[in-house]
């Protein structure tokens, strides 16, 4: 299991970066990653709820009730999952470490550019 | 759609389930109305796309579990598969386990593989030959069936006469059908080729009888009469290439043209795997001559019926054939006499090669047994080793059950690694045993590495592996909590009975094996000293089938066979040469009644002797010693002087008393007496265990050109060449008689070889087997005293500490597996007292019970006992007081 924040992959990232906004279900979450990541990780439900299960147990999703009113769909009553504390640390770990690689990676590009 | 997709959320273990599965299952509907408003292709796509999802991450989940919280798991269902969840992770713990043992785990696997892969082996040969059902129809009542007449002077079993069958067939009311069978080697000559092939001459019915059909063309009719043959499988293929074509066309077979009517199915294979040829022979009531005993019977019984009843029913038929046939005085007497005798032909078929099939499988499953009480005994120590580890895990809480499992995957790794190993064994070893078998067992060539050998090395891996690991797992289940207190500093001294038992066990296993091989190395022994009469170094011996318009009668034959020696004499290297129609090891000879002249009469139907014919320097050539009188003269070969040869036997049974040489005797039917003008000694003619046979040889030529002309003899060759010389020869016959197949080639040592190769291979086989067994036993001992030094480590420095010698102290361990040893080997005895008889016919010039093997191998087994036990006795008396003290 990863207790190093560096090893995060790319959907536990959005994951965590979609529930940063607030606590969404299931449903939600995976459209949020899907529109975050501007299309190009569509979670199927099966690996979704396998990425959810693992975020809580390392602690990071924690669930939690329904911030105020009804549930924005119809059916069941559905069950919203929160950022814990440790989580919003290990995602700005995260989102540290993918700023420095990508300012990282642009400065290398650059100067690979500009060689004749 | 969306139901087979719901369904799929099956897929996850059930903790999953239990969390997540409503959310899930909610997820999908959603998305599928979505994904289905945007048109069809988007549905099926979505569909497919999630189906593959769910299955994957399913599947996922049980290798890498993300959920495993265990609550709310109420069902029987959700329990059983909790559980697999853990099977699955004990399975993983005891892999990473075995892998940080190494030595343990190929040390364990390897010596269950071994065992389980001779086993296999083994089986595939049992399986095949003689598990599998015979591909007749109506196995279970079929019967062979021949004639017996205690008392008289007809071997203990011979086949019928032709009468019998007609009288059977006519009369008998517990029989659906009946046919006669035989087997013989004739000519198949086709444009292409020419060979002397192995056929029968059976009844058209037999293929009826046996529930036989062609796979192309018809089967024989019977106003066909011996005009048509039917041809196997086999034949079709090599010789013809599977031309369908073959079917209506005519060939030369065994002297006479006859047209292929059908080809057999390949299974069909009868009476021996070897036939390639059934010629259509029907029995004509008119031509029967009563008497002539040779040929075998099959027959299908009504349901039912019993051979018992059906060897009754026969025998009362047989006693109305001298009313009805007539014959000679004797034959009367005989039938007087005779007795049916009728077994099941799978009986028949395969009971010879049955015995020393199961001994050997008996032998490999000993090998197998001890093998277990090895790797047993390993699991057992290194359960002992983790004594603490499984007290804590039990005193945190950890049930018996679970502790069992934990240690029953070791068990179920270990069988997959041997499962694996042990496949790969019988799949090397299967066509090592093909080769070396003896030949005649039916359908060893179909022997092979199949489903069910497969099957049965999988099921013996999980089989032995379980055995192995669950009493060590029982016991080290319910660890003595005390451990936890004294520190893990093993107790001094505990009973270790199981050990003792199993290496007991063992030692015994180990001896019945030694004993049982010892026994079949004396027989062998034996057999290779018994005199057969002839000398079988530097012997060259084949034969040949000239046919040429010149060669019609007797002394046309004597002169080609003459003269071919000749031309044989002066290929280099060659000492001398002869002629034999049957050579001895390969050939059997023809019996007959003959009658002294002046002694008893021509009613009392003669002595029972065998002949055959011979020329050329056969006598010197086969270093047969001449006892008395001459041999014959080219002059006795070619003028048909009437003069004969006798074995001493055959000597002693005509004149029991009077010089023979000189002396006449004739066939009851005959009206020429033959002359004895010599005696020669006597000689085995079927093999070593035979009793020598009483002979007559003939001259080529009989006392009139046409008494008999023979076409095929076997020529023998005395020369250092024999295992070379074939070339030579095959070039000169192809220069003499260019149309004349070359066959039966053999040197006599060869011949000799293959007599004794049922023996030689079940007492190679059963070598190895005990040889395993032998070292098999002195690990374990070996293991189980190593082991308990190292235990008693402190014991014995302390004790050294006190002033105990080394030689003391190597005593006291030496004794302790000298015990375990002796037990065993009284076990052992004992229980070889009862078995070794189930080597039966193997055995030769040796009782079952020998003292000498007995007693040998006994000492044998114990010798390597104390040898297992001195090493660790030895170590324990090098044990330095000081260190193993301050060790603890």
């Amino acid at each position: 299991m990863p207790a190093n924040p560096i090893a995060l992959s790319t959907i536990e990232y959005h994951v965590l970066l979609a529930l940063a906004d607030g606590p969404l279900h299931g449903y939600a979450l995976k459209d949020a990653v899907a529109t975050e990541s501007a299309g190009t990780l569509v979670l199927r439900a099966g690996s979704l709820y396998r990425v959810i299960a693992r975020l809580m147990g390392m602690g990071w999703v924690v669930e939690t009730e329904p911030e105020g009113g009804p549930t924005p769909h119809p059916g069941v009553a559905r069950r919203y999952y929160a950022l814990s504390a440790r989580g919003r640390n290990a995602l700005s770990a995260e989102a540290q470490r993918l700023a420095q690689a990508s300012a990282l990676a642009r400065k290398r590009l650059d100067v690979a550019r500009d060689r004749p | 759609m969306i139901a087979l997709l719901k369904s799929l959320v099956r897929a996850f273990p059930a903790p999953f389930r239990a969390r997540f599965g409503a959310e899930l299952r909610e997820d999908l509907e959603r998305d599928y109305r979505r994904a289905r408003a945007q048109g069809p292709v988007r549905a099926t796509t979505y569909t497919l796309a999630t189906a593959f999802d769910l299955v994957r991450s399913g599947l996922m989940e049980h290798w890498h579990p993300t959920w495993t919280a265990i609550r709310g798991l109420d069902t029987l269902e959700r329990g059983m598969q909790w559980r697999w969840n853990e099977w699955m992770r004990d399975l993983r713990h005891a892999g990473r386990a075995l892998r940080n043992t190494v030595g343990f785990t190929v040390v364990a696997a390897g010596t269950l593989g071994l065992a389980i892969g001779c086993n296999a082996g083994m089986f595939g040969v049992i399986e095949t030959v003689l598990l599998k059902p015979l591909p007749y129809e109506n196995i279970d009542r079929l019967v062979y069936v021949a004639a017996s007449a205690p008392g008289s002077d007809l071997p203990p079993e011979v086949g019928v006469s032709p009468e019998f069958y007609v009288q059977y067939k006519e009369l008998s009311q517990h029989i659906e059908d009946i046919s006669t069978f035989n087997s013989f080697t004739s000519t198949l000559r086709t444009p292409e080729r020419v060979e002397r092939i192995r056929m029968s001459a059976p009844t058209p019915t037999l293929f009826n009888t046996l529930g036989a059909r062609p796979i192309l063309g018809r089967l024989p009719l019977p106003e066909e009469e011996d005009r048509v043959v039917v041809i196997s499988h086999a034949l079709w293929q090599s010789w013809f290439g599977s031309d369908p074509a073959v079917v209506g066309r005519n060939y030369d077979i065994s002297g006479e043209s006859r047209t292929v009517v059908g080809v057999m199915a390949p299974e069909f294979k009868f009476p021996s795997d070897g036939t390639l040829l059934w010629i259509s022979n029907p029995i004509r009531i008119e031509d029967i001559t009563p008497g002539r005993f040779g040929g075998p019977l099959v027959a299908l019984m009504k349901p039912g019926v019993t051979p018992q009843m059906l060897a009754d029913e026969f025998t009362t038929l047989a006693r109305r054939l001298p009313e009805r046939f007539g014959g000679t005085a004797n034959y009367a007497r005989i039938i007087e006499k005779h007795r049916a005798v009728v077994r099941p032909l799978e009986q028949q078929l395969l009971g010879v090669v049955a015995q020393p099939l199961w001994v050997l499988t008996g032998a490999l499953a000993i090998v197998l047994l001890i093998a277990c009480a090895n790797v047993a005994n390993l699991f057992l120590v290194r359960a002992e080793a983790r004594q603490r580890d499984l007290a804590v895990r039990r005193a945190i809480g950890a049930g018996r059950g679970q502790l069992v499992r934990l240690q029953m995957s070791e068990a179920l790794v270990v069988a997959a690694l041997a499962g694996v190993f042990a496949t790969v064994i019988a799949a090397v070893i299967l066509p090592v045993i093909r080769q070396a078998a003896p030949p005649g067992i039916p359908r060893i060539g179909d022997v092979g590495m199949n489903l069910e050998t497969v099957l049965f090395t999988l099921v013996a891996a999980v089989v032995s592996a379980m055995v192995c690991g669950l009493v060590p797992a029982w016991r080290a289940s319910a660890p003595d909590l005390t451990r936890l207190r004294d520190g893990g500093r093993g107790s001094t001294r505990r009973r270790h009975w199981a050990r003792d038992a199993m290496v007991a066990g063992q030692t015994a296993l180990a001896l019945v094996l030694l004993i049982a091989s010892g026994l079949l190395i004396r027989s062998f022994a034996k057999l290779s000293q018994v005199d057969p009469g002839y000398d079988i170094a530097d012997v060259f011996t084949f034969q040949i089938a000239p046919e040429r318009p010149t060669l019609t009668d007797g002394p046309s034959f004597a002169r080609f066979d003459l003269d071919f020696m000749d031309r044989l004499a002066k290929l280099p290297g060659v000492t001398s040469v002869g002629l034999i129609e049957n050579i001895p090891l390969d050939e059997g000879t023809a019996s007959f009644r003959v009658q002294a002249e002046g002694r008893g009469n021509a009613e009392d139907g003669g002595t029972l002797l065998n002949r055959t014919f011979t020329a050329g320097d056969y006598f010197p050539s086969m270093g047969i010693e001449v006892l008395q009188g001459r041999t014959f003269t080219t002059d006795d070969q070619l003028s048909g002087s009437g003069n004969a040869l006798l074995s001493r036997s055959a000597a002693k049974l005509l004149w029991p008393d009077e010089d023979p040489i000189g002396k006449r005797f004739k066939r009851p039917e005959d009206t020429t007496w033959s002359t004895v003008i010599g005696v020669v000694a006597d000689v085995m003619q079927n093999s070593f265990r035979d009793t020598p046979q009483a002979l007559i040889y003939y001259p080529l030529v009989g006392p009139t050109p046409e008494s008999w002309r023979i076409s095929s003899p076997a020529y023998v060759l005395k020369t250092a060449r024999a295992e070379s010389i074939a070339p030579d020869v095959r070039a000169l016959v192809h220069e003499v008689a260019p149309e004349a197949p070359m066959y039966r080639i053999y040197t006599l040592a060869g011949l000799a070889r293959s007599s004794m190769v049922q023996l030689s291979f079940t007492m190679l086989t059963l070598g190895i087997a005990s040889a395993l067994a032998l070292v098999l036993g002195a690990v374990g001992l070996y293991g189980v005293l190593s082991y308990i030094v190292a235990e008693r480590t402190r014991e014995i420095g302390l004790r050294m500490a006190l002033g105990a010698q080394a030689d003391q102290v190597r005593r006291m361990v030496v004794t302790q597996g000298a015990r375990v040893v002796a037990a065993g080997l009284l076990i052992g005895i004992f229980v070889a007292l009862l078995s070794t008889r189930a080597l039966g016919s193997l055995l030769f010039g040796v009782p079952a019970v020998d003292l000498v093997t007995f007693l040998g191998m006994s000492a044998m087994m114990f010798a390597v006992g104390m040898l297992a036990s001195y090493l660790p006795a030895r170590r324990a008396s090098n044990v330095d007081p000081t260190v193993s003290l301050r060790g603890e």
